[in-house]
């Protein structure tokens, strides 16, 4: 086990940013902590690096207790969400730098660092770029330096806050590729944050969701995405819609339809709310048995690759759907036109439970 | 490099089109630049080549004799250039403290130490002055110690003096790797108590054994040097650090989390990291308290006691001459300290010149090329 942290809690004067968190990182691991802002991701992170302090709890690297270790003892690589590359220092510098402040005993010769920092310039492809000042980088390349200046300690773990979060979307984009890319090659057990969950899932081996300070869930992205084990993952992982339900004899009934049941569930309870993702909603002119709903339709946005269709339900609900553009070209759907719509899967949680899970 | 090229075009037409736009009628321009002109002309220009001209209008000869023949002169100057610096050398210390403290932590009464920082600008020179002639003058609190066995105190003071020293280079150059600290660099608590005492009483003992400081004796701190320094360093006292906080909040601590995370030790990152980027700051605090301590009358008027040769410095000089009718004396000790403003200004604009020097480039646009 890399990394393992035991109950650790922070607060900020009112504001509990972490509590009671226990978490494990396995070596080589690529984690991502995924949550909205304020749910005490990148304190976690922080504190890993050590440049918090956790008011209880412990946090043990290879079962070796580092909670009061200082961050430079550490020896962990971190790198800033907005880069913090020195900006006085060439790209040269800034890469060398972990290597130059070490104890004469144990820094490497000028012709070691050299080849060392021409190594890792040939690992964010930056090779020409040496003698640039940060200013004279874009966002992208200043990235991958400052992951490049993180790497060069060679460190044991790698923390990235929100890496490309300052980014825009195309480059943001080719980075997730890459730095994927680059884990394969190095396998250095690495954790970043993000609150993009579509970064999350398609850089990350393992997803830890977390929410006002605590862990919601963690797993494989499928796993997250597919068997979300609390509706505030649902919730966050991609759109949903909301309907008030109930489950009897095992099968879950939205209340206000008094059809067909749309789904399976296990514990019967009165009072639950059932979440269809909207590219799980099928919109049909008839009924073909099963589960559905009447609704009219209210809007249609046909540009990307989903078709977006807003509807409104006949108990006067707004409810959204996607489909592909083949079928919505085969449907041939109008504005204000009644339809049937027939939930494909759906995912029931008990309504008073709230966002926390038990 | 192209991109730069096309981007360059719409950017000077944008530029010269907002140019016709301000544009005012000619009489305003001219008119505004000549009022200015006239201003500046009878005000600073006028005035500060008067100073030459006069101390020169008997020749080079009488004044070099004016300047260096008077030993009163000589010794003002003198003085000047000793308080000057070591006032500086001491806010330069206090400013870098404050602004780190301030830019970097938050604390109780962090506001109040941020009101009271500017206190020196907005209290009268001659009412700091008094202060100090109030705790350390012959009636002030402190008065009838010093004069008893005023030197009592500087064993006290140089050993406290060490053994802060001693802590604080022990924290800063104590090894990052566990594996790498031989012995005494693990015991942070025995060494930093222990190695305090031990560092104090070697310090004291040393002091007294030897008798550096004399017996019974009055320690002069008005009417001498120290006073000088103690109000000049409390008139300068806000510059460094108010040059040095918006440029250390600027900056944000980013780049010293980063250096530590690297491993550098607390020297390092200062040295390193912290240094280059406050860099203007300083050096911009460093001219202007330095122009002002050189240039201080009021505080250091009170304090004095005018004992020429003595107590004088360059500005009480000038004075004392022009008091005593010796008008082409007192010109040519003004010239001198008029010089030693306008080198300083020359320095100021010079650096000035060179700060964007890392800047300069322009910001390349978000699109990007991978290699």
């Amino acid at each position: 086990m890399s990394i393992l942290i035991k109950n650790v809690s922070k607060t900020f004067g009112n504001f509990t940013a972490l509590d009671n968190v226990s978490l494990e990182v396995p070596d080589g691991a690529l984690l991502a902590l995924l949550g909205p802002s304020g749910s005490g991701k990148t304190t976690l992170l922080r504190i890993i690096a050590g440049l918090e302090v956790a008011e209880s709890g412990t946090v043990l690297h290879q079962e070796k207790d580092i909670t009061h270790q200082s961050a430079r003892e550490r020896r962990v690589g971190f790198v800033f969400q907005h880069y913090a590359l020195f900006r006085h220092m060439t790209v040269f510098e800034n890469i060398a730098f972990g290597l130059r402040v070490r104890s004469r005993q144990t820094r490497p010769s000028e012709g070691e660092i050299r080849a060392k920092v021409h190594e890792l310039l040939k690992l964010i492809q930056l090779e020409n770029l040496a003698q640039r000042y940060p200013s004279q980088l874009s966002g992208g390349q200043r990235q991958r330096v400052a992951l490049a200046r993180a790497l060069a300690v060679e460190p044991s773990v790698l923390l990235l806050d929100e890496p490309f979060g300052s980014l825009d979307a195309k480059v943001r984009q080719e980075l997730r590729r890459w730095l994927r890319q680059l884990h394969d090659e190095i396998h250095i057990t690495s954790v970043f944050v993000t609150h993009d969950q579509e970064e999350a899932m398609e850089v990350a081996d393992r997803v830890v969701v977390m929410n006002e300070g605590r862990i919601e869930q963690l797993g494989s992205p499928d796993e997250v995405y597919n068997h979300p084990a609390t509706p505030f993952v649902y919730n966050f992982l991609g759109n949903v819609n909301l309907f008030h339900g109930r489950v009897d004899d095992g099968k879950a009934y939205i209340t206000e339809v008094a059809g067909e049941a749309v789904g399976q569930s296990h514990p019967s309870h009165e009072n639950t709310v059932v979440y269809v993702r909207p590219h799980l909603l099928e919109i049909d002119r008839q009924a073909n048995g099963g589960g559905h709903f009447r609704a009219r339709i209210k809007h249609i946005n046909s540009a990307g690759p989903l078709v977006k269709v807003e509807a409104t339900t006949e108990w006067g609900a707004p409810v959204h759907i996607e489909m592909s553009q083949e079928r919505f070209g085969n449907l041939q759907l109008m504005k204000d036109e009644a339809v049937f719509i027939i939930p494909k899967d759906v995912k029931v949680f008990q309504a008073h439970e709230g966002p926390r899970p038990k | 490099m192209n991109t730069e090229a096309i981007l360059e075009k719409p950017q000077a037409i944008a530029g010269a089109r907002i140019r016709q736009a301000q544009q005012d009628p000619a009489w305003v321009r001219w008119g505004l630049t000549l009022a200015v002109l006239a201003v500046v002309g009878v005000l600073v220009v006028i005035p500060v080549v008067n100073i030459f001209a006069e101390a020169l209008s008997e020749g080079a000869g009488v004044y070099w004799k004016n300047l260096f023949a008077d030993p009163d002169t000589r010794q003002s100057i003198i003085l000047t250039l000793t308080v000057a610096p070591i006032a500086l050398a001491a806010n330069l210390l206090f400013g870098l403290a404050a602004a780190w403290a301030i830019a970097r932590f938050d604390f109780p009464g962090r506001t109040l130490l941020t009101a009271l920082i500017d206190l020196p600008f907005s209290v009268s020179p001659v009412v700091a002055g008094l202060m100090f002639v109030l705790i350390f003058g012959l009636q002030g609190y402190f008065g009838p110690f010093l004069r008893r066995d005023g030197y009592s105190v500087m064993p006290y003071a140089i050993s406290i003096l060490g053994t802060g020293l001693f802590v604080l280079l022990f924290f800063l150059f104590r090894p990052i790797n566990p594996q790498a600290r031989p012995g005494l660099w693990n015991y942070p608590w025995l060494v930093g108590l222990g190695g305090s005492v031990a560092v104090f009483g070697l310090l004291f003992f040393v002091q007294q054994y030897f008798e550096v400081w004399p017996r019974n004796q009055s320690l002069k701190i008005i009417f001498a040097t120290p006073g000088l320094i103690l109000a000049t360093a409390f008139v300068t006292f806000p510059f460094v650090a108010r040059e040095l906080i918006p440029v250390m909040e600027a900056v944000g601590p980013d780049e010293e989390l980063a250096a530590v995370s690297l491993g550098a030790n607390g020297w390092q990152m200062f040295w390193r990291v912290t240094v280059p980027n406050i860099k203007w700051g300083l050096v911009y605090g460093i001219i202007l308290c330095n122009a002002r301590a050189m240039g201080e009358f009021g505080a250091v008027y009170v304090v004095s006691g005018h004992i020429a040769g003595k107590t004088d410095t360059m500005p009480l000089r000038i004075e004392k001459l022009f008091q005593e009718y010796n008008l082409p004396g007192s010109f040519a000790v003004a010239s001198l300290l008029t010089l030693l403003a306008i080198l300083t200004l020359i320095a100021k604009t010079k650096l000035e010149r060179k700060v964007p020097s890392t800047a300069k480039f322009p910001e390349p646009k978000t699109s990007e090329t991978r290699a």
